[in-house]
């Protein structure tokens, strides 16, 4: 299409403006050119107007300058302005990075692009370059007040009538205690590792009465709570080998593998029915065994 | 879906691919014969024909085909479009198309009738393009590149109401290899989006371009190709459209394997290259493309790739109309395909002369489809456009009529 008004033009008989036009080697020449093609040449407002205001303005000066016997603008005053403007400048025009990034992740990927989405990008870029400052402060501000406002929710319970929002003294020590077990310290810092069996005791007995309590009261309210903590069992692990090599099964004493009438049950998996199947011989039952012994120890 | 109507009868190897595209679609026997008959040295079906013939056997169900002895009839009788439904050679829900190594054609030539059939598949087409065969640039036997079927073609489908699950992946690229045979590209083909029927299309205002897009690729070369390649063509596009902007792709040389007597197993890089592809758009979504890659035979400086591009681009654009010649094709054939409704399209004057879309129309006539109302355009395209009134086929998806 474009083109097509290219040609056009050359059709044309050339205009009156096209010789004084400069040449056109700049997109606003190509698309004026394309806007008199398409509807009627333009009697070159900008370039014309500006001269005979110059013109006007030069000899006005030529005046003054005639009074002050300088006479070295008069030739130039007819004919065009000789200001030469140059830019050294490419026609390529630098990539700007942040829309290339997106726009490649829009662009680039296995689906076929389309129109609509691609087109709200360069808006939203654009709009957050020009104001991109004042969020900048705005967000950072944001910021800042979220931060302190999380705080007082999570620490105030350490103020006392409300006396400060920067606790001081023995409650910024405990806040600042509160803030690290936030970010990831696994105890408090003054939690008292070391005392007196009988104290220990004592805060344990407390702690376990005072659950007892809350569990009773709930129960007789109709409260349903959570599931108790399950009882560390400790049992268990309590004498197993942990060696490298070590047996799996049972225990090895004296260079003899020792199994208990435990392990040999676990091995032979739950006990079957005498009479139910029965038809194959040993081969099937050991078989069998194999196949029940994996389910159980899934299960 | 074998007819009792005889067969339809065509000459010679021209268009040979969309006359099976519309066999399969409209589910008529046809019958090619005199098929590079002429010709001394390479009678009868070449091979990318013989590939796409493959290809349609992949995706469809009960097609027969039967090749003469000399290659120079074809009998073909199509099944139904059954796209990769488990059971029919899929596997993992995906067909594995494997193109042999002497494959000069880039791989477009299979995708675009490929996208041609899938929206009226029974079930999702995905298709894995493989082997030492897939280039996935543009070639000089004028295919365009994958980059340009993902941006300008598969994009078209969206006017016809088929925009869901579309995915062209390019997992390896790769140019032709030496002599324009071969490549070693890998290219994963979604198209998850059935319908019964296309929708109708009306389509008569190209609008002004408002955004160019493109990708310049180099394989198995330095990435700096690329930038010379984006400088050159953004100089040129640039003052005449501002929001312009080329991405890069940098991709190492695919590797296929190549067998020595003392090493089996040894493997040679091959579809080395670079090249361009660029589409603009325009502000009723209407896309012109344009594609360049470096020959095979090398020594063409980027720059001069990038400067042909996009003069290339200028010259798609300048011609008119709402469609390119490249995607003509697919249009025309889809407004066919479509409901009993008149459709209508605005094609310039020089994509409409072209003689492969002219056998389309004869060929759609031969077919049993109306044939087109063709008329000047109105407005500021009076000249250059006609408008071309394409009433479907009301076929459509036989897979989706039983479903």
């Amino acid at each position: 299409m474009i083109g097509k008004r290219k040609r056009d033009t050359a059709v044309k008989p050339a205009d009156p403006v096209e010789p004084s036009s400069p040449p056109e080697d700049n997109a606003q020449d190509v698309f004026r050119k394309y806007f008199e093609a398409q509807f009627k040449p333009l009697d070159l407002p900008s370039v014309q107007t500006a001269d005979d205001e110059e013109s006007e303005d030069l000899s006005e000066e030529d005046e003054l300058v005639s009074e002050s016997e300088w006479s070295g603008l008069d030739d130039e005053g007819d004919k065009e302005p000789t200001v030469q403007v140059v830019e050294h400048k490419n026609a390529r025009v630098d990539p700007d990075d942040i829309m290339d990034k997106k726009a490649r992740k829009a662009f680039m990927n296995a689906k076929p692009p389309s129109s609509s989405s691609s087109t709200s990008k360069p808006a939203t870029i654009t709009k957050d370059a020009s104001d991109s400052d004042d969020d900048k402060a705005g967000d950072a501000e944001n910021l800042k007040q979220d931060l302190a406002l999380q705080r007082l929710l999570r620490e105030s319970h350490l103020l006392e009538s409300a006396s400060d929002l920067a606790p001081t003294g023995k409650n910024r020590l405990k806040a600042l205690d509160l803030r690290m077990q936030a970010i990831g310290a696994k105890t408090s810092l003054y939690k008292q590792e070391k005392m007196p069996s009988s104290h220990r005791r004592g805060i344990k007995a407390k702690a376990a009465t005072k659950e007892e309590k809350r569990r009773r009261e709930a129960k007789e309210n109709g409260i349903i709570l959570e599931k108790p903590a399950p009882k560390a069992s400790k049992s268990s692990s309590g004498r197993r080998e942990r060696g490298i090599g070590g047996p799996t099964i049972g225990k090895f004493a004296h260079g003899a593998l020792n199994l208990a009438k435990r392990d040999l049950e676990a091995m032979q998996g739950p006990k079957r029915r005498p009479g139910k199947g029965g038809r194959g011989g040993r081969g099937g039952r050991g078989g069998r065994g194999g196949k029940s012994r994996g389910g159980s120890r899934t299960a | 879906m074998a007819t009792s109507q005889p067969p339809l009868r065509f000459v010679s190897h021209h268009n040979l691919l969309y006359r099976l595209v519309l066999a399969t679609l409209t589910g008529r026997t046809v019958h090619i014969s005199q098929i590079r008959s002429n010709s001394p040295t390479n009678p009868g079906l070449a091979p990318h024909e013989i590939s796409f013939l493959r290809l349609l056997e992949a995706v469809t169900n009960g097609s027969q085909m039967e090749i003469s002895y000399t290659g120079t009839i074809l009998v073909y009788r199509p099944g139904l479009i059954t796209g990769s439904s488990s059971g029919t050679g899929a596997s993992g829900g995906m067909i594995n198309y494997e193109l042999p190594a002497g494959c000069t054609r880039g791989l477009s030539y299979y995708l675009i009738p490929l996208c041609l059939l899938a929206p009226f598949s029974k079930a999702p087409m995905k298709v894995l393009f493989t082997g030492p065969g897939v280039i996935t640039s543009s070639t000089p036997t004028g295919d365009m590149s994958v980059d340009s079927v993902r941006t300008a073609i598969l994009p078209l489908y969206n006017s016809f109401g088929i925009f869901n699950n579309i995915e062209l992946r390019i997992l390896r690229r790769s140019n032709p290899g030496p002599n324009g045979r071969g490549g070693g590209g890998e290219v994963q083909f979604v198209f998850g989006h059935q319908v019964r029927l296309p929708k109708t299309l009306h389509l008569m205002n190209p609008g002004r371009i408002k955004r160019i897009r493109g990708v310049a690729y180099s394989v198995g070369v330095t990435g700096s190709n690329n930038a010379r390649m984006i400088e050159t063509a953004r100089g040129i596009l640039n003052p005449l459209s501002p929001d312009t902007y080329v991405f890069s792709d940098v991709a190492s040389a695919p590797l296929v394997p190549a067998p020595e007597k003392n090493n089996p197993s040894a493997k040679k890089k091959i579809g080395l290259g670079f090249g361009l592809s660029l589409v603009a758009e325009s502000s009723t979504g209407c896309l012109y493309s344009a594609d360049v890659a470096s020959p095979p035979s090398g020594g063409q400086p980027p720059e001069d790739i990038g400067k042909q591009c996009a003069y290339q681009l200028l010259e798609t654009i300048s011609k008119g109309g709402c469609v390119t010649p490249a995607a003509a094709t697919t249009m025309l054939t889809l407004m066919s395909m479509g409901s009993e409704d008149v459709g209508r399209l605005q094609i310039g004057k020089d994509v409409i002369a072209d003689p492969t879309l002219i056998l389309l129309a004869r060929d759609l006539a031969q077919f049993g489809a109306p044939g087109w109302g063709i008329r000047d355009a109105s407005g500021e395209h009076e000249q250059s456009d006609v408008i071309v009134s394409v009433v479907g086929r009301g076929i459509g998806n036989v897979g989706r009529k039983v479903a």
